[in-house]
């Protein structure tokens, strides 16, 4: 073995110890699964941290209704194999109020069936700690979050009330009605993410894989139909393309790329030579100027 | 336009699954005057592995801000709203960018002095700093205090960037004298390499590239500099430590210490002992999930299966037998004050180690130290941005090393016990067992807890935890009530 650790094995070192310190100092600790790539890499870790133990904290999925069915379907299978908790939530309110993604704002939307749901779930189980796979390279404002993100009472992130973070010591001792979100991949970018999916030979949801799907332009975004659901517009007609997705969320808020990049090999060769950042292809994050750091003050992950 | 097209790495898409070669953690010092932003900004557009919207956003943002004549780098590194529209930089914000072989994190700390906090905190984190001056000021008493900051809290590497050379003429005569003052700052502290390299962040002169205006100047461009410097020390060096996090089972007979290997290395059939109970053991495995390893070293997480069943708990630090840590209830020690509610002596704290959250049975601030002439004034108070000597008396023991010794075991975060906030980071300057109890100290004592407060409680792992909390929450109250406590269990 060579003296010298790659940037991976440190990144994996890390994001063990933050792992380990969350477990032994909240009370009840969930794990936010949203089934994407990050959600896959944060589960393995999680696995590595506590083995030969089941990680000792339950999967927390918010389902908002509009997930991709293959997603869906992945979520079902990992939470299987490998015989962990998954505790399921959805916004029954705003399901009845027949809240959806194309006939109100991103931001409504987003609110109702994401944020709202959220907090719903951390208060209905009691859980202190929810571990997020967001990270510091994903947009300007997550840029300053730190490893343990402080809530307060209503679950709000307030910039400037969140603890300076010094060496590798990290404090959870919570104050009155405080929460905490923990992100053990805050030093991870996204090249990172393909990268150790490549290296530890990771499953991941099809989607992210090239192949002919039927597909619309919608204000300039390519979107996939993933069911009837979604009223087509005059002259839409779904075609078929050689498509995939560089960020899963609700199909029709997220925008696929046309590519040919049908395995993990060129995948991880697409994305280490991508010249566009993720985010552009989730409609939210475009809503306004500092759309994110809003949406995290209201209780967004 | 000449300024856009500079080296831009087109097509340096690395190799499918590459790993890069460690990471590089580096801070910068200065204030927005000094050009700063722009220089780290400009580092990223000409270096990097930058996004083509990135790009895009920048220079559209940038057209209306500087009306176009160049791309506003600064925009790739100012980030909340709040500070958007103040201008200046408040938290520190991480970026994170690669060469064709190495990873930079980039923390980006404030550098007015109401934010020798949040610098302080960002420094803990380097590797290696830049310090930034403007070449028409040179040296100023922010300098020094970043250099005492830094030194503080253990960064080892600077760099100078002399900025803004364009605006005195690329004048030799005018850098040599700032190198000069920067050579004499730098002899104070424990720095192991300090540099002075002279650039113009705006013009991209010797940040990624070699200036041309500077033919005077032979040494490394900033970027050159940079990737020459080791990546953070992770090779076997220095005695073995430990800090156990939790304790790992199967539910047959495998009993794992979990922990990151903070400094050495330890191999299979190592005896270890720990320190607070006084036992030892030999390394019988050392599991992951993905091999066993015959050998961890300093920055793996791992799980040690030990061939006793010793009675080892989170918080202990499991060591080399030859060399131990400090068994300690008194601590001296240099803090940084980084809350915005001053020091009470009334008000109950815990220390926290990288694994250990013991009482704090009272804090003694003896002097506050002035960062821009470096002399120790007496003084018993402690407010935000102060960095203080103080003694502090702990409620039991605990496993540390001074700084000096071992960088990862001789830091500590004070916590305030009710709000739970971070209040102070220290450094522990010398650790010792404390003076034999002065009569007036109470002792907390397992009897006296198992007699009412714990006797719901047995002998399982979850248990004894719960045991250790009471413990410390108990003596904390005690202390509330003016009580000196010592918890002997």
């Amino acid at each position: 073995m060579s003296a010298q650790f790659s940037h991976l094995d440190m990144l994996e070192a890390e994001a063990i110890f933050i792992f380990r310190e969350a477990a032994a100092q909240f009370r009840k600790p969930v794990l936010m699964y949203s089934i994407g790539k990050d959600s896959t890499v944060l589960l393995h870790l999680a696995r590595k941290a506590f083995w030969p133990q089941k990680p000792p904290f339950p999967l927390l999925h918010i389902d908002t209704t509009w997930k991709f069915r293959d997603m869906i379907a992945f979520r079902n299978k990992t939470v299987a194999d490998f015989g962990l908790d998954l505790i399921v939530h959805t916004n029954e309110d705003g399901l009845k109020k027949g809240i959806n993604p194309y006939d109100y704002s991103p931001s409504v939307y987003t609110d109702v069936m994401k944020t709202q749901p959220l907090k719903q779930a951390l208060d209905k189980y009691g859980f202190d700690a929810a571990f997020g796979g967001a990270r510091r390279d994903e947009e300007s404002s997550r840029a300053k979050e730190r490893v343990f993100s402080f809530r307060s009472a209503g679950h709000r992130w307030d910039p400037r009330r969140q603890r300076p973070e010094m060496w590798n010591l990290l404090n959870g001792r919570l104050g009155p009605g405080e929460t905490v979100r923990v992100f053990p991949l805050s030093n991870w970018t996204e090249r990172d993410v393909w990268r150790y999916i490549a290296r530890e030979n990771l499953d991941v949801v099809p989607l992210y894989f090239a192949a002919r799907r039927p597909t619309i332009v919608r204000n300039g975004q390519l979107l996939v139909v993933d069911d009837d659901r979604l009223p087509l517009q005059p002259g839409e007609v779904p075609q078929m393309k050689s498509v995939r997705f560089r960020t899963l969320g609700c199909w029709p808020l997220t925008a696929a790329v046309p590519s040919t990049a049908a395995d993990l090999e060129s995948v991880v060769a697409e994305t280490l030579g991508a010249r566009t950042s993720e985010r552009q292809g989730r409609l939210i994050d475009h809503d306004q100027t500092g759309a994110m750091e809003r949406k995290k003050q209201e209780g967004y992950f | 336009m000449t300024a856009l097209t500079a080296v831009r790495r087109e097509d340096v898409a690395p190799a499918f699954n590459q790993e890069l070669n460690g990471i590089l953690h580096l801070l910068t010092c200065g204030s927005v005057d000094d050009g700063k932003s722009t220089l780290i900004g400009r580092l990223l557009w000409d270096a990097s592995d930058l996004y083509d919207d990135q790009r895009e956003t920048i220079n559209r943002s940038s057209n209306a801000a500087t009306g176009g004549a160049h791309p506003d780098f600064s925009l790739l590194l100012d980030g909340l709203v709040a500070e958007r529209e103040q201008g200046i930089t408040i938290d520190i914000a991480w970026r994170y960018f690669d060469t064709e072989r190495r990873r930079f994190v980039v923390i980006d700390s404030p550098g007015h002095e109401q934010y020798t906090r949040n610098m302080a905190s960002g420094a803990s984190h380097a590797d290696v700093a830049i310090m930034l001056v403007d070449a028409r000021a040179g040296i100023k008493r922010q300098t020094r205090r970043h250099a005492a900051i830094l030194d503080i809290v253990g960064v080892k590497r600077v760099v100078l960037a002399v900025n803004k050379m364009d605006l005195v003429d690329w004048s030799q005569e005018r850098f040599r004298a700032i190198e000069a003052d920067f050579r004499e700052l730098t002899l104070r502290f424990g720095f192991r390499e300090a540099i002075a390299i002279p650039v113009s962040a705006v013009g991209g002169d010797n940040v990624a590239t070699k200036s041309e205006h500077m033919p005077w100047y032979t040494g490394p461009h900033l970027l050159e500099h940079l990737e020459r410097i080791p990546s953070r020390d992770i090779s076997p060096r220095g005695s073995f430590r430990m800090p156990v996090q939790t304790v790992l089972r199967d539910g047959l007979d495998f009993r794992g210490l979990a922990g990151t290997v903070s400094s050495g290395c330890i191999s299979v059939g190592d005896r270890i002992t720990d320190a607070l109970s006084g036992q030892s053991a030999h390394v019988l495995r050392i599991a992951t999930m993905d091999r066993d390893l015959e050998i961890a070293k300093q920055g793996q997480a791992v799980a040690l299966q030990l061939d006793t069943d010793i009675d080892v708990a989170r918080g202990a630090v499991i060591s080399a037998a030859d060399n131990l840590p400090t068994v300690a209830s008194q601590l001296e020690a240099r803090l940084v004050w980084l809350w915005e509610t001053p020091f009470d002596p009334s008000n109950g704290y815990f220390l926290r180690t990288v694994t250990d959250l013991a009482p704090i049975s009272s804090i003694t601030i003896n002097s506050l130290l002035d960062l821009e002439t470096l002399a120790v004034q007496p003084s018993e108070v402690c407010a935000v941005n102060d960095i203080a000597n103080a003694s502090i008396t702990l409620g039991r023991e605990v496993a540390v090393d001074t700084f000096a010794d071992n960088q990862q075991t001789g830091i500590f975060l004070v916590i305030d016990a009710l709000t739970g906030a971070s209040v102070a980071g220290g450094v522990i300057t010398a650790a010792s067992n404390g003076a034999a109890g002065d009569g007036k100290t109470f002792k907390l004592t397992r009897e006296l807890l198992e007699r009412g407060l714990c006797r719901d409680l047995g002998d399982s792992e979850e248990d004894r935890r719960e045991f250790q909390r009471r413990a410390s929450e108990t003596a904390l109250l005690l202390h509330a009530a003016g009580v000196q406590v010592k918890i002997e269990l």
